[in-house]
């Protein structure tokens, strides 16, 4: 046998103590707010352990050592719980023609002129900062370039229709996983996906509009603030899970001045305020 | 009517002297009385002080990007440059230190664990003392000059640095013998050019310049 002391990471007090005996479940070590110390000067007599003592002690370290996967787990399951029912459900669904699409109070896919936001993305460890510059250059069609501040290009794409293809793109991020991360977060800033369904969801006790684009099993939200009449919010949804969360605040003027973009199921994040 | 059209030919001639700048430079005579001036770039710019205009060209964009700030350097490898126009950003070398602060947040780094911030540093302190210039190994170098100016073009010739830039031009003055200009031209041709206003050449800058707490 051998103890476990589960701690609180903040603190380094310890939330709970745990008898464990190696041949029952492997180690988990969390990465949450919790974590494990073995305390292996504790060797407790195994063979006067009862049969259900031990199966009580397995199901507490089992669960346990879900919880202390950094939350991640739990979260998780948190999402499959919420997933089975739909946040909208008891509210007010008007379903919508596909070109009035423009009726949401939106104005960044169809500005005439580029903007540049100053712009910080961390992708797991790395911090990459500099300016973003987003240039409608006809139809459906946008530059979207990150320089560093000193100039120097760090990517330069174009997104067709929804398609992204690299006029440039430094060596390490030019992957195909990250710019596929990338083509999913420009559509989804610029509206630029495929969608088959629209619809209206008014929901009146947040005071908001729901405008719901969706195709098969994607949802896309854009949240306006019906007192403000923008949007607030953007959410990107494999059926009822969240997959990325856009705020925008700080309008100035129709533009939002503050933009921050971040993924659920992988490391990053991205904040943008307006320069330009 | 008269003075609109006067205003017009005065524009014309304006823009015309503007690109003949640009344009006059011719291939230097005697490259080696050029490389011997040069050789006094590095006992000139013990500390420059500037502020600096920077012009970012990207090919989509009608308009350049332009930024400003200032701009200090300390022999032999203190560097502070500092944006203030049209947003804060702040990043200062100090011998193998890196700070940046951005959004009122200070990092700091070790320029031997970031390559990119190294090779920047190397580049900009390499530039203005003009080691960067006698650097066979990595540039090809051709020499121009026009009344005012030597202009070096500077083309890398490792693999690693041509695909970020095609060529470096620097723009030196003759009767100061430093800095006024430097232009990084991509491969693709957008560029980035930074220019140094106001130089101050020698002058004592404090140590605490280079010090991020």
């Amino acid at each position: 046998m051998m103890k476990l002391l589960i701690l609180n990471k903040r603190n380094n007090t310890i939330q709970n103590i745990l008898y464990y005996h190696p041949q029952l479940v492997p180690i988990t070590i969390g990465r949450g707010s919790q974590y494990l110390q073995i305390d292996s000067r504790f060797h407790g007599n195994d063979s006067r352990a009862h049969f259900l003592d031990r199966l009580v002690i397995f199901l507490k370290v089992k669960i346990s050592a879900i919880l202390l996967q950094g939350g991640k787990l739990f979260l998780i399951l948190l999402l499959i719980v919420s997933s089975c029912s739909n946040p909208y459900k008891n509210l007010t669904k008007t379903e919508l023609e596909l070109n009035q699409v423009k009726d949401i109070p939106y104005s960044l896919p169809y500005l005439e002129k580029p903007v540049i936001y100053k712009t910080d993305i961390q992708f797991y460890k790395n911090n990459i900062s500099g300016l973003l510059i987003i240039k409608k250059t006809s139809d459906k069609v946008y530059r979207i370039a990150l320089t560093t501040q000193f100039g120097l290009k760090i990517f330069d794409f174009e997104l067709d229709h929804g398609k992204l293809s690299t006029k440039y793109c430094i060596e390490y991020l030019d992957k195909k996983v990250i710019l596929n991360t990338f083509e999913t977060d420009f559509n989804l800033l610029l509206m630029q996906f495929e969608y088959n369904s629209f619809a209206a969801i008014e929901n009146a006790t947040d005071n908001q509009r729901i405008w719901q684009l969706s195709s098969g099993k994607l949802y896309y939200d854009y949240i306006e603030n019906n007192s403000m009449q923008k949007l607030e919010n953007i959410y990107f949804k494999k059926r009822n899970s969240k997959k990325i969360s856009v705020g925008l605040h700080s309008y100035q003027g129709d533009i939002p001045s503050e933009i921050t973009l971040e993924h659920h199921n992988i490391k990053l994040k991205m904040n943008l305020k307006l320069i330009k | 009517m008269n003075k609109i059209l006067s205003t017009l030919v005065g524009l014309l001639i304006f823009t015309s002297i503007l690109f003949a700048q640009e344009e006059d430079f011719t291939p230097a005579h005697n490259i080696e009385k050029v490389q011997n001036e040069l050789a006094k770039l590095t006992e000139n710019t013990q500390t420059i002080q500037s502020p600096f205009i920077q012009e970012k060209h990207l090919s989509f964009l009608e308009e350049n990007i332009i930024s400003e700030g200032n701009f200090y350097f300390k022999s032999p490898n203190q560097l502070r440059w500092e944006y203030s126009e049209p947003f804060e950003y702040l990043i200062v070398f100090n011998d193998r230190n890196i700070f940046i602060k951005d959004d009122g947040k200070i990092s700091t780094f070790d320029t031997e664990s970031n390559k990119m911030f190294s090779e920047i540093n190397n580049m900009m302190i390499g530039t203005i003392q003009g080691n960067l210039f006698t650097d066979s190994e990595r540039f090809y170098v051709k020499y121009f000059e026009n009344k005012s100016q030597y202009l070096l073009e500077l083309e890398p010739k490792m693999e690693e640095m041509k695909g970020m830039l095609k060529i470096i031009k620097i723009y030196i003055d003759k009767s100061t013998i430093s800095v006024a200009k430097i232009k990084m031209i991509e491969s693709s041709d957008d560029y980035t050019s930074i220019e140094f206003t106001n130089r101050k050449l020698n002058q004592a800058i404090d140590d605490e310049t280079f010090n991020l707490k």
